[in-house]
């Protein structure tokens, strides 16, 4: 009964092909995941998906991860060859199965890592969640949207398709903002200066539905007198890679940025607010793209605090008057340690900040990330797990939840909308540039 | 003592152990074959921690039951894993008392604390039982080993417990199950969940070397934090 003998059976082209690329996935921090899970449900209300989805086996985290968990021990560890179904070791052979798991790594899961830390045993469930959606992808299976983000960011160069001119008609038109709002005609946004201080990449997302946040922070880039310039090409510096699983398109995307940077002979990178942009660009870009950088990279979020700090910028925190909270971006918090900063330059540049419970790297996913805006076949999904973050949100009483992602605004955005919230939401680089004293 | 008492005593744990440690290294050699993915990525965070630093509070996480929400938030299901891998030790540990220092077990408190941590540890293993049938979420990841382990070493534990005073007076009935339960044991358990605490050290290292370089680990909770 327990020795399977499943190997005659017929097994499709896909599932092959994911079965052997796990294999060269593989390395020993995955292993060691895959490997160590005891089963002992520690991690299980960790996750929003069950807490909102209660008596739902299916939305645990270990569920989940066995999912995967079977194929690499009926075909990576010879505890799983011997006695497959005793362990739990089962195969994959129909390309219905691999939808399955896809329904499971994409639409069950936003890698937010809150398990990971959460596991007695040091199981990063997210990161061979990644895995799966890679080994997925390259055989073609992903949601419809995984597939068209992947395609605009591999042709075009940036997630939403933006055009070069549109990229520098919008540039420009943000410089015209500027000189009016700084009165001062000569105020500039630099296109490919060479020899900057800093190099400014953003969200594409601020081009297509939020300029404002670029005039912002070429304001803020204006009052501290910074030498910067933005990039007319690598100026994307977020990467669908980090969601689709697919290292090599986040190797080529990282690599475009990193290019460019070296290319304009730039001392620092900056990136604008953007919890996975921020992952993807300054943490796992390198590991991807097999290279080392040479120069600085930093968050905006770091920028706009030593101006602050060293008496660059001015700012009057009456300016902001409302009350505000902070919703930390899973990729900020669980896997770059941006926590701190964020509140410090928040204390600088508003009166009224209320801490979210839980918070840090134990704040709760705003169920937007690891793609999920993306994938509009699981909406209903994802917006009723969203309960756990409206709840979070509205314990605050505050009139805005602030953060520092793009893809947390729209997410949030969602939440609020969904369930009748009356917040809103903002980034730092508004109320720094609201705040400012020029 | 009858020759089948002192061969289960010696012989068949000398057995099962080298049987143990030959599976085990061929375990350790499988999981250090992978090789270990380089990591290129400067330092994030407040600078404050490094990837030693990571690693270090990483490993002594499972003696820090308020570092993570779910073992700060589930007091007994901590205690349960202290007190199960408590009876742990003391059950192996008996297994090499009675053969080698026997002497020990005449004091009545040195029997009084191995019973306390097997007893103790056998009720946990009742009320894991229990929880792995019962809990909707742990039924659903539980495979059959998941049981088996669960289940032999329950029955390990009552056995070890009735062990425990050595006396082979009123029969070696009881002596001789503990003893051949743990030849079994120790050969089971390199096929089993219950060999976890080989990777241990592996994943909680790797993870928290990593989160270390991120500046993530030591995680940072905020001071009114601490009370929710
Ligand atoms: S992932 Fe960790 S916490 Fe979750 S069931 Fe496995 S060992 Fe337990
Ligand atoms: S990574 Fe986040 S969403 Fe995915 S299973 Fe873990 S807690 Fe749930």
């Amino acid at each position: 009964m327990f020795l399977m003998n499943d190997e005659n059976k017929k097994r499709s082209y896909k599932a092959q092909k994911v079965i052997d690329r796990l294999g060269k996935k593989l390395n020993r921090q995955m292993v060691g995941s895959l490997a160590a899970c005891v089963h002992c449900g520690m991690c299980t209300d960790s996750c929003h998906y069950v807490l909102a989805n209660p008596g739902d086996p299916t939305y645990a985290p270990a569920y989940k991860a066995d999912k995967i968990r079977k194929i690499f021990k009926r075909h990576y560890d010879w505890t799983g060859s011997v006695l497959p179904s005793w362990v739990g070791a089962k195969s994959v052979f129909t390309d219905e199965e691999l939808e399955e798991l896809k329904d499971t790594a994409f639409g069950k899961c936003t890698n937010c890592r809150r398990c990971t830390i959460n596991c007695p045993m040091g199981v990063d469930f997210a990161t061979f969640n990644r895995m799966t959606r890679g080994l997925l992808v390259h055989v073609g299976i992903m949601p419809e949207g995984v597939e068209y983000v992947s395609k605009e960011q591999w042709e075009i160069g940036n997630q939403m398709g933006v055009l070069k001119e549109q990229y520098l008609e919008t540039l420009e038109w943000q410089e015209e903002e500027l000189q009016g709002e700084v009165n001062n005609p000569k105020a500039k946004i630099p296109i490919d200066k060479m020899n900057a201080n800093i190099v400014y990449t953003i969200n594409p997302r601020e081009i297509k539905h939020d300029p404002r946040s670029i005039l912002d922070a070429a304001k803020i880039f204006y009052a501290a007198k910074e030498n910067w310039t933005m990039p007319s090409e690598g100026w994307d510096m977020t990467n669908f890679g980090l969601f689709s699983g697919d290292d090599d398109l986040g190797g080529a995307v990282a690599g475009r940025v990193y290019e460019k940077v070296e290319e304009l002979k730039g001392k620092k990178l900056v990136m604008s607010e953007c919890g996975h942009g921020y992952r993807s660009t300054r943490c796992e870009g390198p590991n991807w793209a097999k290279k080392d950088i040479k120069f600085e990279a930093e968050s905006s979020v770091i920028t706009m605090l030593n101006y602050i700090k060293e008496g660059k910028i001015h700012v009057d925190k009456s300016k902001n008057d409302s009350s505000y909270t902070f919703h930390d971006s899973c990729n900020n918090a669980r896997s770059c340690g941006l926590t701190e900063e964020p509140r410090e330059l928040l204390n600088y540049v508003v009166g009224d900040f209320r801490e979210m419970y839980p918070n840090r790297a134990e704040n709760f996913c705003c169920t937007g990330g690891g793609g999920a805006m993306s994938m509009s076949e699981y909406r209903p999904r994802r917006l009723q797990s969203a309960i756990v973050k409206a709840k979070q949100l509205e314990a605050t009483g505050t009139k805005y939840v602030v953060t520092s992602c793009h893809n947390c605004v729209d997410g949030l955005n969602d939440v609020i909308k969904h369930y009748n919230l009356d917040m809103k939401v903002t980034q730092l680089v508004n109320l720094v540039s609201n705040a400012l004293v020029i | 003592m009858s020759n089948l008492l002192h061969f289960s005593e010696h012989t068949l744990q000398e057995i099962a152990l080298v049987f143990m440690a030959t599976i085990y290294f061929l375990r350790v050699r499988w999981l250090l074959k992978w090789t270990a993915a380089k990591e290129r990525q400067p330092a994030t965070g407040m600078g404050d921690t490094n990837p030693k630093k990571g690693s270090r509070y990483s490993l002594a996480n499972i003696l820090m039951p308020w570092v993570m929400e779910s073992t700060r938030t589930k007091p007994l299901m901590y205690l349960q894993f202290v007190l199960f891998h408590l009876g742990v030790v003391a059950s192996i540990g008996l297994s090499f008392i009675i053969p080698y220092a026997p002497g020990l077990l005449k004091s009545t408190t040195v029997q009084g604390i191995l019973q306390f941590c097997i007893g103790a540890a056998f009720v946990v293993g009742i009320m894991r039982i229990i929880r792995r049938v019962s809990n909707v979420y742990v039924r659903a990841i539980s495979s059959p080993d998941d049981y088996f382990s669960l289940i032999l070493l329950t029955a390990w534990f009552g056995f070890a417990f009735y062990s425990v005073p050595n006396d082979a007076s009123q029969g070696e009935g009881i002596l001789l199950t503990y003893f051949f339960v743990t030849a079994f044991f120790l050969m089971y358990v390199p096929f089993s969940k219950i060999s976890h605490y080989l990777y241990y050290p592996m994943t909680r290292h790797y993870l928290g070397k990593t989160l270390g370089r991120r500046g993530v680990f030591p995680l940072r909770r905020s001071p009114a934090y601490g009370n929710k």
